[in-house]
């Protein structure tokens, strides 16, 4: 009966959430004694489950969730640094979140659960992954001319032989507005800079399609608007790729990037405690494998007895873990940063103030 | 003579403890001083460890922030006139071998103003800027305290020339981390050292005074008047102790049998006397039971009772004398007094006596002072000795002679007193012997032996120099030479 009522409110408020997207969504009791907002960049989907078995396990904890942009989420952040709103905020683009706490924005936190999380995992206690994902690229199955590319190269050719088949047909982050979008196009460039200036210029002369998030990415290419995603989250691709039978999702065979979510407290947060104790949940056992088993995200530390699970990365290729420590400052440098989009709006032939 | 301690006294066991527990400590201030000169080191050690480390932490790390300084560095250009940095990721994989330590930096023209990195960062160095020199030190930034490196470097293409600065900084807590670590390890090293150095010196202190157990065991087991020589290995540094206690018994040992000597003679000297004097009253006694007697005789009988009493009386007062004496000299400091003041006093209270024996003394003497360094009492004793014995010696030979006469004449560096008899004199050979303890030149004359052997006692004690000269045509002079007292030398 219980269950029940959850499930009610879950759906009346993610309906909620839609049409009004300043408004969080809430999970447990009306009446539980404290409220825990938590700023958020990640699609609900993958985060409810967990959200409704925390409220389960803490009946006196309310949680207010507000999906936010990863770009808005740092100037939000900022913004709000003497007065948060949120507890615990949770991004994807690590390099952000590494600033913000690099720049005094977070408070430091340590408990078992923390302490268990390998060093390469946390940065000062202030800032914790619980996910580690690969970036992937998705394709539409029926509507991708030739062979399915598996790796860059290879995509660079499908583009070169196809190139009516593919014009206005591929899309990725528009780095301006996504903030993990920067991010994966800075570790692009990073890691295979002439790979990553070749692709570029073959996204710009084919009119590549830019967004700010990764599920319309994903709408478009179910539906065939698109043939390729480039640059997507695993964990929502593979979400989709696993329902629906037009899409397939790529691990790229030259390198996979990986990718953590991160979350921290900001310095004054009005409810840092359940925020701890939410992050402690966040880092259990219990949540890492309720990400596997009901595949939401990819955990830190997957159960690895299942070799076939998607959720576990089984990448064809290298994989580049995007390291969370002093280096991601290097790529949010104010010069680097305006040159890198610069460079990336010239060759997307795109004006700025586009 | 023996000095003793005045107040001298057996103390009762809880007494002795209370001493003891009184006392100081050898073993104590051994180990107190150790462990202070050692806890001193100690603190020195870790002070200057602390010290050391926060210096080499910051060795090692400035050459990471050097390193990444430098990169950057490498990394600024001109580009279309203006000045372009392109932060290389390997600048900020050096400096994330610090892992936890936050990372600041700002790169700026003189010319162009801010170009990269946090706008609100002092960029003035807190010495004086030097082109291409680069500069550390530690500021407050974002409420932490932050190393910063700094350069200035200066850049040209043949358009145009900028300064362009840069500084680049980085928490300090993998300094402080580092430091504390090597400071923890080298101060439980120290700490170690210490107690080791502490327990050695414990064990130490024990063994150096376990020789000095050993002989005082040695002597406690000692049986009553045992005075051998301690016969026991001792180390080198306890063996001159163990040869003056040695010494120190043998000396002992020599003056108790002087002591038994003495008592010895002295209860002779006595038992004479007193079996003549019970010889006397057992003859006066029979004389009083014989009817037959004469007064004359009882009168006679008694009268050599009362001079043996006499006599007796003078040997127990001259002991007595002589026992003061002696103690003055062991206890009394020689203080400057007029020599003629006892020589007087004693003419004066033999006079009477002497002209008893038929014998006149006179004094001769003109002289006003006569300061010398001595005691009183004793040049009076010795004083009376000599008149004594002269006037004594006056009654021997054919001819009663009538006269002692006592002399002080003044020499430069002396007084000599003489005291002149014209008895019977002394032959040659005993000269040499009459101050020895208990020499009687002649048994029959009444005297106890030891008043000559005083005399020369308190002459020795006096640093004077006395003589026997035979008297012009006979009789026998003494002489005494006493140093005159100056106060030059009174003082020096």
């Amino acid at each position: 009966m219980k269950r029940f009522f959850f499930c009610m409110s879950l759906m009346l408020s993610v309906s909620g959430a839609k049409l009004w997207a300043e408004e969080p969504v809430w999970f447990g009791k009306e009446d539980a004694l404290r409220v825990l907002y938590i700023n958020s960049a990640m699609d609900l989907a993958s985060f409810e489950p967990i959200l409704t078995e925390f409220v389960a396990l803490h009946p006196d904890i309310r949680v207010a969730y507000r999906d936010v942009n990863t770009l808005e989420l740092y100037y939000q952040t900022i913004k709000e640094q003497k007065k948060p709103q949120a507890s615990l905020v949770v991004s994807s683009a690590m390099d952000l979140h590494l600033k913000l706490v690099n720049d005094g924005y977070a408070q430091t936190y340590q408990s078992s659960f923390t302490d268990r999380l390998p060093e390469d995992f946390k940065w000062r206690n202030q800032l914790f992954a619980f996910s580690l994902e690969p970036i992937v690229m998705l394709v539409n199955k029926k509507a991708f001319p030739g062979n399915l590319p598996e790796d860059r190269q290879s995509l660079l050719q499908t583009i070169r032989q196809n190139e009516k088949a593919v014009t206005k047909r591929i899309g990725t982050y528009d780095i301006r507005k996504s903030g993990v979008g920067y991010l994966l196009a800075s570790q692009d460039a990073r890691q295979a800079d002439v790979t990553w200036g070749r692709l570029l210029e073959a996204f710009g002369s084919h009119d590549v399609q830019t967004y700010c998030c990764t599920h319309e990415i994903i709408d478009d290419v179910a539906s065939g608007k698109l043939v390729l995603g480039y640059n997507l989250l695993g964990s929502y691709a593979s979400q989709r790729a696993r329902d629906d039978d037009r899409l397939k999702m790529i691990l790229p065979k030259d390198y996979t990037l990986m990718l953590m979510r991160v979350a921290l407290i900001p310095k004054s947060a009005p409810n840092a405690e359940d925020a701890g104790i939410f992050l402690d949940y966040l880092l259990s056992d219990k949540a890492q494998g309720m990400m596997q088993t009901q595949g939401l995200l990819f955990p830190i530390r997957p159960d690895l007895n299942n070799p076939n699970d998607p959720y576990v990365v089984n990448a064809p290729g290298p994989t580049g873990v995007i390291e969370l420590d002093q280096q991601l400052l290097v790529g949010r440098d104010y010069a680097k940063q305006k040159r890198f989009i610069r460079n990336w709006e010239m060759a997307l032939e795109i004006s700025e103030d586009d | 003579m023996w000095q003793k301690s005045l107040n001298h006294r057996n103390l009762s066991e809880e007494e002795e403890r209370n001493a003891l527990r009184k006392a100081p400590s050898l073993r104590v201030r051994f180990i107190v001083g150790g462990v202070l000169v050692i806890g001193i080191i100690a603190s020195l050690a870790i002070n200057l460890i602390f010290d050391y480390s926060q210096k080499l932490a910051d060795l090692s790390y400035d050459r990471l922030l050097r390193s990444a300084l430098l990169q950057m560095d490498e990394n600024v250009g001109l580009i279309r006139n203006e000045v372009s940095i392109d932060i290389p990721w390997s600048a900020f994989a050096t400096l994330a071998q610090a892992e936890e330590d936050r990372v600041f930096y700002k790169v700026e023209s003189l010319e162009q103003g801010f170009i990269t990195g946090y706008q609100d960062l002092d960029s003035m160095p807190p010495k004086p800027p030097v082109l291409d020199q680069i500069q550390f030190y530690n500021q407050e930034y974002s409420g932490e305290l932050v190393r910063f490196a700094w350069v200035e470097r200066y850049l040209t293409d043949p358009e145009t020339a900028q300064t362009v600065r840069i500084v680049l900084g980085q928490t300090r807590l993998s300094r402080e981390e580092m430091a504390s670590a090597v400071t923890q390890k080298a101060v439980e090293v120290v700490v170690f050292i210490a107690l080791v150095a502490i327990t050695l010196i414990i064990i130490g202190s024990h063994l150096v005074l376990r020789p000095l157990h050993r002989i005082e065991r040695a002597l406690e087991e000692r049986a009553m008047g045992d005075l051998t020589p301690i016969d026991i290995n001792t180390p080198k540094e306890t063996h001159h102790l163990k040869v003056a206690i040695n010494h120190f018994m043998a000396r002992l040992q020599t003056n108790l049998e002087q002591l038994e000597n003495y008592t010895a003679d002295a209860a002779h000297q006595l038992r004479t006397p007193l079996a003549s004097l019970r010889a006397l009253a057992e003859n006066a006694r029979d004389n009083t039971s014989a009817d037959n007697t004469s007064p004359e005789r009882q009168y006679q009988t008694l009268e050599n009772i009362v001079k043996q009493c006499d006599t007796l009386s003078q040997t127990v007062t001259l002991l007595l004398n002589q026992a003061v004496v002696s103690h003055r000299l062991q206890t009394h400091r020689l203080e400057p007094i007029e020599l003629l003041e006892p020589i007087k006093a004693s003419c004066r209270e033999q006079a009477v006596t002497a002209l008893h024996q038929g014998v006149h003394l006179s004094l001769d003497c003109e002289l006003q002072q006569t300061l010398i360094l001595g005691d009183s009492f004793s040049i009076q004793q010795m004083m009376q000795n000599l008149i004594e014995n002269a006037v004594r010696y006056s009654g021997l030979g054919v001819e009663h002679a009538t006269e002692v006469i006592v002399q002080v004449n003044e020499f430069e560096r002396f007084y000599r007193i003489k005291v002149i008899d014209y008895g019977g004199g002394i032959p040659d050979i005993e000269k040499e012997r009459v101050f020895e303890r208990f020499y009687r030149g002649r048994y029959d004359i009444a005297g106890s032996g030891v008043g000559l052997a005083m005399v020369k006692d308190i002459v020795d004690h006096h640093s004077a120099r006395i003589k026997i000269l035979d008297t012009e045509p006979k009789g026998t002079t003494f002489q005494v030479d006493f140093a005159k007292f100056t106060f030059n030398e009174g003082t020096t």
